[in-house]
């Protein structure tokens, strides 16, 4: 195969590096035959699995023991039963020469000389062709996508009034929540809705410290938080009677439900936001008004205020 | 040839890792068999001779902390109340009694009979007649399994994780795993609200709701089929990121390892620098 | 036959003129070239398993009634993308196979680019002329681990939907254009108006993988007109390429490795389960497991948001939210950093020379001790997305594992740093260490004297040569002050000289 070395000088082809690799090729060659069986013996056995409508099990690990001899047999050859080499081949440097450089550039100058000599004005009418539409293609790129963002973020579907809602269509009455649960509920027209989930616990009345203007919203230790986390938006499922913490799955932080749910630990950056209650005349929660306060994470609209 | 012991060594190594595994699943497969229901009390041993046995046990075993009457002390809560699931469930999982009254709960083998435990809660119920949580019934016969899997997602694994494992709560708080408890623990939890959890019936549950999760957890937290493979204790993502990474990029750069050289060649005809390399 | 169908072809492609020259491209014999071919072909593996998949899956979001084997879903409302996942799981012969190894060759694909970019990184493989190959391969990355999330979401289960959900909150952090974006890509507020599996699935399946093959193709194409780089050694220059030429030898070898990537990823996907979303059931927006976090590629990302203390910037009118800091501006700040980083050495080095030679690690310290530190970082942060996990194996607080860790992620780097430029320091001073240590034989003689010479297999020596002698005792031991440097070595270039 080969002929002249780095010098120039021929190789004979007797060279070292043309020696097969193996010190044992008679064994390598044994060896190499033997995986290749194996493969053989491993891929009739996926045809088999196959065929009899195998477990994954036997499928992935007949298909994964064939393919593996399979490319140790081939790495085997060429690892053992091949030249041994090193071989070289020669590299030029990257670098140019000014005088290449300048080459290219002066054709490409002259040339487009010619092509745009005192057509100053097509140029620009050609560039401003492609400008408009490249604005224009933005709208049915980007602005088709989704409407615009307007009050999706500030409101909830929760009104005045709404009956608290359970995921399988059940109004809650007080007295379905003992002390220490809690119910995730909706208003009755967005059950199982993703920003109108709400959290109900029942904490002992009296234990709650409650904030300036919220005196009425929590009837007789029935409080009522958004479930969506202000951090970064999941579900603030989970509920500790004792500590009264309500702790987020996904990055672990930590609200203090008798206290507005204030954020005490983690990265969450804000309360969640509390939904006013009022119990009805049959015994039934129902919300006061909405939120006072976009749920969920923050937004760059959203102002600087708490 | 000894550098043959690489993929020898890799094959052997994948082989034996196979059968393992291959053990793991299988056992994992073939284990259908629902979890033990507890028979419960019923019709009950709440005979005056239980009672009296239910109250010697519990002054030999309970009452230095939750003093004769079960009516609490400064080291435990007032039973008072409770009802007979609450005790039954504490001392059934061996997370009551503790060895020493200031350690933490742990669960552990019951340290009752089943019959003692029972008549332990029983006298306990016994001090206040029609109070508080009875032992449950559990009848799992035409539960709904998917039901109970939709109000398990929704109400269970925001602590437990949606396998069951168990995960840490604040400050060192814990939600247990949920293998290798009872059908009746499990609704005597759902009941009764022990520790932080909180109580899921009445409330979050309907009673229907709750035995189809009782169903839930007994039949396929308990039994997780692993069609797959090794299931990795149901953690997820970040055990199977380290199988990906050590197991598959690691064994992948072993091949590699023995493919490649480990060296640049320092071939001895070049060290005698008779031979420049040979360009073909 | 064969013959003429060759000469056919040749005679219309000239295949012959200017192919030998593609068997002669020589391959380096290194075994740390081939990481990078790990990710070429678990890239194939990808791909036909990813066809496979599509044939079954069913991108999208309409809700139906599961009514399949899976006995803890029959009756619920799942996805149509669900629905068609779980069925090709259970109902597809293979299905399941061909998942799994989807799911671990995804795994291994990212694992491997980032070794790889951690071996050219660490060796300078990045240098003059190889800039923009590295600014290509940064890319190759990112949108490697962009397309996985995107997969990883696909499915519509509970736990790549809750995943899905902090995309929302992260796309809608940024600043001025974030709700914008946001609603553009879900067509409305979370959890959007049931486009975004059709929407994830077609960049999923189309438009990234035609952008990273594109981008494959360039990295390919540039790497054949640099041919590889080499480490210093015998024989080894700037102007040459020393190894095993394409035919035979390299074509085999590489043949060989395909299928053995192939395999190690069937045999993963036999063995160990992957993504079991019949366990974890389908995204409702209101249910959440514990414990879920994104594959480990995004694992760093994860554990970012929960480290993040709980700082919000407040603007007049506006505000900057908290995930802005750790999932825009941590990975905006690092692959930035990643792109510029051969333009950042050339200038503060000064060193704007084409480089074929690799370095070794040690001599370049303050490389790899920066190198060492930002990847400890990023380790750090991947362990952070486990905090939990971590808490409830190893029975400690909650709360102290996170504080702990929000240390760690600066303490750790801080004290890498450091230990990697003194452990840089101290090999230099060895020239021995790291190389392959020679057997030497120790006899010792009548009169007490002892000699040691190198064994029967250090070529150049022969045993046979010495004179036979009484011998005590024959002792085998590394013994290196006898190793020799090998003739032909390069001086390694330093910058201050």
């Amino acid at each position: 195969m080969s002929d002249h070395s780095s010098n120039g000088t021929p190789v004979p082809t007797d060279a070292p590096q043309f020696e097969v690799a193996a010190r044992n090729p008679l064994r390598a060659e044994k060896m190499t035959a033997a995986l290749f069986l194996l493969s053989v013996a491993s891929f009739a056995g996926f045809g088999a699995a196959y065929w009899q409508n195998g477990s994954n099990f036997w499928l992935g690990g007949t298909l994964g023991f064939g393919m593996s001899f399979f490319g140790a047999g081939f790495v085997a050859w060429g690892k053992y039963l091949m030249p041994r080499g090193p071989f070289e081949e020669p590299r030029a440097m990257m670098e140019t020469t000014p005088e290449e450089q300048k080459a290219l550039i002066d054709d490409f100058a002259s040339r487009g000389k010619v092509a745009v000599k005192r057509r100053g004005f097509i140029v620009g009418v050609m560039a401003l062709a492609g400008g408009i539409f490249s604005i224009v293609a933005l709208f049915p790129l980007l602005r088709s996508l989704g409407p615009l963002p307007k009050n999706a973020f500030y409101t909830t579907p929760w009104r005045k009034d709404a009956y608290l809602t359970q995921s399988d269509g059940r109004r809650v009455a007080v007295s379905d929540v003992p002390i220490g649960s809690f119910v995730t509920v909706f208003p009755q027209n967005d059950v199982g809705g993703a920003l109108s989930q709400t959290i109900l616990i029942h904490v002992q009345d009296g234990a709650i410290i409650t904030k300036p203007g919220r005196e009425t919203w929590g009837p007789d230790g029935y409080v009522a938080y958004s479930k969506v986390c202000t951090h970064s938006g999941c579900p603030v499922g989970l509920y500790e009677q004792l500590t009264g913490l309500l702790l987020c799955p996904c990055h672990q932080s930590m609200f203090l439900v008798a206290k507005g749910a204030e954020p005490i630990f983690g990265p969450a950056p804000r309360p969640l936001p509390q939904l006013p209650l009022y119990v009805d005349d049959s015994g039934y929660l129902r919300a006061q008004t909405g939120y006072d306060e976009p749920i969920g994470p923050g937004f760059w609209e959203r102002g600087g205020t708490l | 040839m000894r550098r043959l012991f690489l993929p020898v060594g890799i094959t052997v190594l994948a082989i034996a890792l196979g059968m393992m595994f291959f053990g793991v699943s299988e056992g994992a497969t073939k284990s259908g068999n629902p979890a033990p229901v507890r028979l419960t009390a019923d019709p009950g041993p709440t005979s005056a001779a239980s009672l009296a046995s239910g109250e010697e046990l519990f002054a030999e075993n309970c009452s230095t902390c939750h003093g004769a009457e079960a009516k609490g002390s400064a080291l435990a809560p007032n039973l008072q109340g409770l009802g007979s699931a609450t005790v039954d469930l504490w001392v059934s999982t061996g997370l009551m009694p503790l060895s020493v009254p200031t350690a933490e709960p742990v669960r552990k083998p019951d340290k009752f009979t089943n019959q003692q435990t029972l008549e332990l809660a029983n006298w306990v119920q016994s001090l206040t007649p029609g109070v508080g949580v009875a032992i449950p019934t559990v009848d799992l016969k035409g539960a709904n399994v998917a039901v109970g899997f939709d109000m398990f997602a929704a109400n269970c694994a925001p602590c437990h994780t949606i396998t069951g494992a168990g995960d840490a709560l604040s400050g060192g708080l814990e939600a247990l795993p949920l293998h290798g408890v009872t059908a009746t623990n499990v609704a005597e939890a759902i009941e009764t609200g022990p520790g932080n959890m909180p109580r899921m019936y009445p409330g979050a549950l309907t009673k229907t709701e709750a035995n189809d999760v009782v169903a839930y957890v007994t039949e396929d937290i308990e039994h997780p089929s692993s069609p797959g493979g090794l299931g990795l204790g149901g953690v997820g993502p970040v055990a199977e990121g380290f199988v990906g990474l050590f197991l598959g990029v690691g064994a992948c750069m072993l091949i590699a390892l023995w493919i490649g050289e480990r060296t640049e060649r320092e071939d001895p005809e070049q060290a005698h620098d008779e031979l420049e390399p040979t360009h073909v | 036959m064969i013959e003429g169908l060759w000469n056919w072809i040749d005679n219309r492609l000239a295949i012959s003129r200017g192919g030998r020259h593609m068997l002669n491209k020589i391959f380096p014999d290194h075994w740390s070239f081939m990481i990078g071919e790990i990710a070429l072909y678990s890239l194939v593996v990808l791909l036909a398993t990813g066809v496979f998949l599509t044939l079954y899956f069913v991108p999208s979001e309409h809700q139906v009634i599961y009514s399949g084997p899976v006995l803890s879903l029959r009756g619920l409302h799942v996805s149509e993308a669900f629905e068609s996942t779980v069925n090709m799981s259970f109902v597809v012969r293979g299905g399941l196979l061909m998942r799994q190894m989807h799911h671990w060759s995804a795994n291994i694909f990212v694992g491997s680019i980032v070794v790889h970019m951690l071996r050219v990184f660490f060796t300078g493989g990045f240098r003059r002329p190889r800039e923009v190959n590295w600014m290509v391969g940064t890319t190759l990355m990112i949108l490697a681990i962009f397309n996985g999330f995107l997969g990883y979401s696909l499915p519509d289960d509970l736990v790549s939907g809750t995943g899905i959900r902090i995309a929302f909150s992260i796309l809608e952090s940024v600043p001025l254009v974030g709700s914008y974006l946001a609603t553009f890509l879900f067509g409305g507020a979370f959890p959007g108006n049931g486009v975004i599996i059709p929407r994830f699935f077609i960049l999923h399946v189309l438009i990234l993988p035609l952008v990273i093959l594109g981008l494959l193709g360039a990295h390919l194409g540039m790497l054949v007109r640099h041919k590889h780089t080499q480490f210093p050694g015998p024989g080894r220059r700037e102007d040459n390429v020393v190894g095993t030429p394409m035919f035979p030898g390299f074509i085999a070898k590489t043949t060989g490795f395909l299928f053995l990537v192939t395999g190690i990823t069937a045999l993963l996907g036999a063995f160990v389960q992957i993504n079991p979303i019949w366990l974890y059931g389908a995204y409702v927006p209101f249910h959440v497991s514990y414990a879920v976090q994104p594959d480990w590629y995004m694992g760093w990302l994860d554990g970012a948001l929960r480290v993040m203390p709980s700082w919000e910037l407040h603007l007049p009118g506006h505000m900057i939210p908290n995930v802005f800091f750790p999932a825009v501006l941590l990975p905006g700040v690092t692959f930035n950093l990643l792109y510029a980083w051969p333009i950042l050495e050339a200038k503060i080095t000064g060193d704007t020379a084409e480089h074929h030679l690799l370095d070794r690690p040690r001599d370049r310290p303050i490389r790899t001790a920066i190198g060492s530190a930002v990847l400890a970082f990023y380790f750090v942060l991947f362990g952070a997305s486990a905090t939990d996990v971590l808490a409830h194996y190893l029975s400690i607080s909650l709360n102290t594992v996170l504080l702990d860790f929000r240390i760690l992620c600066l303490v750790i780097p801080a004290l890498v740093f450091p230990i990697a430029y003194k452990i840089c320091k101290e090999l230099q001073a060895d020239p021995t260490g790291g190389k392959r240590k020679v057997h030497n034989t120790v006899i010792r003689r009548e009169h007490g004297g002892y000699e040691s010479i190198p064994n029967s297999e250090y070529v150049g020596y022969k045993v046979e040569e010495f004179a036979p002698v009484e011998v005590d005792h024959v002792v085998v031991v590394d013994d290196d002050e006898e190793a020799k440097e090998p003739a032909g070595v390069f001086q390694i270039p330093r910058r201050n000289s």
